[in-house]
């Protein structure tokens, strides 16, 4: 045979034990043909050209999810940022452009539709600031659309106004939106160097140095990662980032497979393969129990950046070593309200969101998934927003912040959204005033990239 | 094929290109409306074609009972799917048994004969798994 027994039970087990599947496969749709004078013309085009592009992306993936037997958990599509091509529109008309992204997604079958975004680290154009203003109300109108934007860059800065426009976006969003505890939050991301070619929604969007179309794939497989560590037993550090890195290996070769295949079938481009660790909120789909394997006691504990800076290395090396195509974030997730050891350890009193931050530095995205009490300042969102992303330009990696405070929510109160988005436990904010800081407004300068101490 | 307006668009561009010298309005809309009749600018279209077909790996375990091997081997014979490998190991009470078979010649394709072989395993209480054969190449072999 030319399989050993042993590597063939091991995918079985991988896929139908250990939770390995494909998180998402994304279709990026370009929307830069799009523009027209007319706002109905110009909904007509958006809706048209994804429903023409995007219409058997579901059933393509499930045919090769059956062929290969992996699971592919989200089906998605990413468009052109929407405040480039729709630059001349008002705010009034970006909302009718979120609500036909909407009903373009529902159509093909899709849960969520990324791209309601704007590139703002350096300044805004006009139509960027109506796009801004419009998030709240776009996001609170519709199901599927998610929004993200990027406001700063390792080589712009900081741009501190986007900083606090956003704070009063998100803020406004979850009021918009507290029947169902302030769930437009959790579809809307602040970026620092955001990737152009990411499949993760809700950060997702199809760059403009991106083709006309493009397929992108993110894998997940924390429960095969975590399931290698429990046995390779006690063995020392090498070794362990040698088990970490053969897993990935395996999961990056089948996610890049199962890519090509959907484009392929699709008649698309593929894009990238982003061999991220992402958590769902299932029991041992999470990167908590994996830090906990590697030895901390409970995320949280002395050791745990540590922890993590090795296992997002590993991934890292593993998966550049598996494609040539990889891309996107490519690094471990640390969502909370997503990965069930998070949520377990914010409820212990183990993790904090200073040490949550911390933990950033060396991994994917970021603040990512955070219920924080519904009367935080917005003077203080943007200082966590401002944050997160100094830590971004500075290391010259991408961050995020998903935070949602939660609408008329204390600390030690329980967010629940169900499926994929898990449930949050309110975590504690500092309330010592960051208005001072982020009021002045302005720009933060680009980082200098040498003498990096 | 429904075209939008920006297709018809690009399509009379491309054509007017195309012609070069000798587009006049009439030859361009008599080479448009060719096009648009014989093209079709949906790119799934073109990739139908591809059903699935080659080497497929068949997995099965479960508490071992007889019966089980003739029945899966009797469901793939009358699905016409050659075997071309087969491995197969006690454990205890529990069976594993590892198959490649080739589909080529199969008037079913993958998706019938897992459906099929779903049918097979249930009344016998065991677990069966279709998958490419790809799948363990790409995981296994650099």
């Amino acid at each position: 045979m030319n399989y050993e027994f042993t590597e063939i039970l091991e995918t079985i087990r991988m896929t139908e034990i250990e939770h390995f599947d494909i998180r998402t496969v994304t279709l990026g749709i370009s929307l830069r043909d799009c523009h027209d004078r007319s706002i109905e013309v110009t909904k007509q085009k958006i809706y048209d050209k994804i429903v023409r592009y995007g219409r058997e992306h579901v059933k393509n993936a499930k045919e090769v999810e059956a062929q290969y037997g992996i699971s592919i958990a989200n089906k998605r599509v990413s468009v052109t940022p929407i405040s480039i091509p729709f630059d001349s529109f008002k705010m009034e008309d970006f909302i009718e452009i979120a609500k036909t992204l909407d009903k373009a997604a529902e159509e093909i079958g899709i849960d969520y539709i990324a791209g309601f975004s704007a590139l703002v680290q350096k300044g805004m154009t006009n139509g960027e600031r109506e796009l801004i203003k419009a998030i709240p109300y776009a996001l609170s109108q519709t199901k599927r659309v998610c929004s993200s934007v990027n406001i700063g860059s390792t080589k712009a800065g900081i741009n501190i106004d986007a900083v606090n426009m956003m704070a009063e976006s998100i803020k406004l969003t979850a009021e918009l939106t507290k029947d169902k505890d302030s769930i437009g939050c959790a579809k809307l991301v602040v970026f620092a160097n955001a990737v152009e070619d990411n499949p993760f929604v809700a950060g997702a969007f199809h760059g403009v140095t991106e083709p006309e179309i493009v397929l992108n794939v993110g894998i997940s497989g924390p429960g095969v990662v975590l399931e290698a560590i429990k046995e390779a037993g006690n063995v020392d550090l090498q070794q362990l980032a040698e088990v970490i890195k053969k897993t990935i290996f395996k999961i990056t070769r089948a996610g890049e497979l199962i890519g090509r295949k959907v484009a392929e079938k699709n008649g698309v481009p593929f894009g990238i393969v982003d061999i991220s660790l992402a958590p769902t909120p299932a029991e041992g789909d999470s990167i908590a129990d994996i830090l906990k394997a590697m030895g901390v006691e409970d995320v949280g504990a002395p050791g745990t950046t540590a922890a993590l800076a090795m296992l997002n290395d590993s991934v890292k090396k593993a998966g550049l070593m598996a494609s040539s195509s990889v891309g996107g974030m490519s690094g471990a997730f640390i969502p909370v309200s997503e990965d069930m050891g998070m949520i377990r350890a914010v409820q212990a009193g183990n993790l904090s969101l200073e040490k949550l931050e911390a933990m950033t530095a060396v991994c994917s995205v970021g603040l990512d998934m955070i219920a924080i009490p519904g009367d935080t300042a917005a003077s203080t969102i943007a200082g966590i927003i401002a944050d997160e992303a100094a830590i971004g330009i500075i290391n010259d990696k991408t961050t995020a912040v998903r935070i949602i405070p939660a609408f008329g929510k204390k600390v030690g109160d329980m967010v629940d959204y169900g499926g994929l988005l898990g449930l949050a436990p309110i975590m504690e904010v500092r309330t010592i005033s960051s208005k001072g800081f982020v009021g002045r407004g302005g720009r933060i300068p680009a980082p200098m990239r040498s003498l990096t101490n | 094929m429904n075209f939008t307006e920006s297709d018809i668009r690009r399509i009379t561009f491309e054509t007017i290109s195309e012609l070069g010298p000798i587009a006049t309005p009439d030859v361009v809309k008599e080479a448009v409306r060719k096009k648009v009749e014989t093209s079709s600018t949906n790119p799934f279209e073109a990739s139908k074609k591809d059903a699935v077909s080659g080497r497929v790996i068949l997995t099965s375990f479960g508490l071992n009972k007889p019966g089980i091997v003739a029945a899966i081997t009797t469901a793939l014979g009358k699905a016409n799917c050659d075997i071309q490998d087969l491995s197969q190991k006690i454990m205890g009470d529990f069976f594993t048994m590892i198959m490649i078979i080739d589909i080529t010649s199969s008037q079913k394709d993958l998706k019938e004969i897992q459906e099929e072989m779903y049918k097979t395993a249930e009344p016998l209480n065991i677990k069966i798994y279709l998958q490419h054969e790809d799948v363990f190449r790409y995981m296994h072999r650099i």
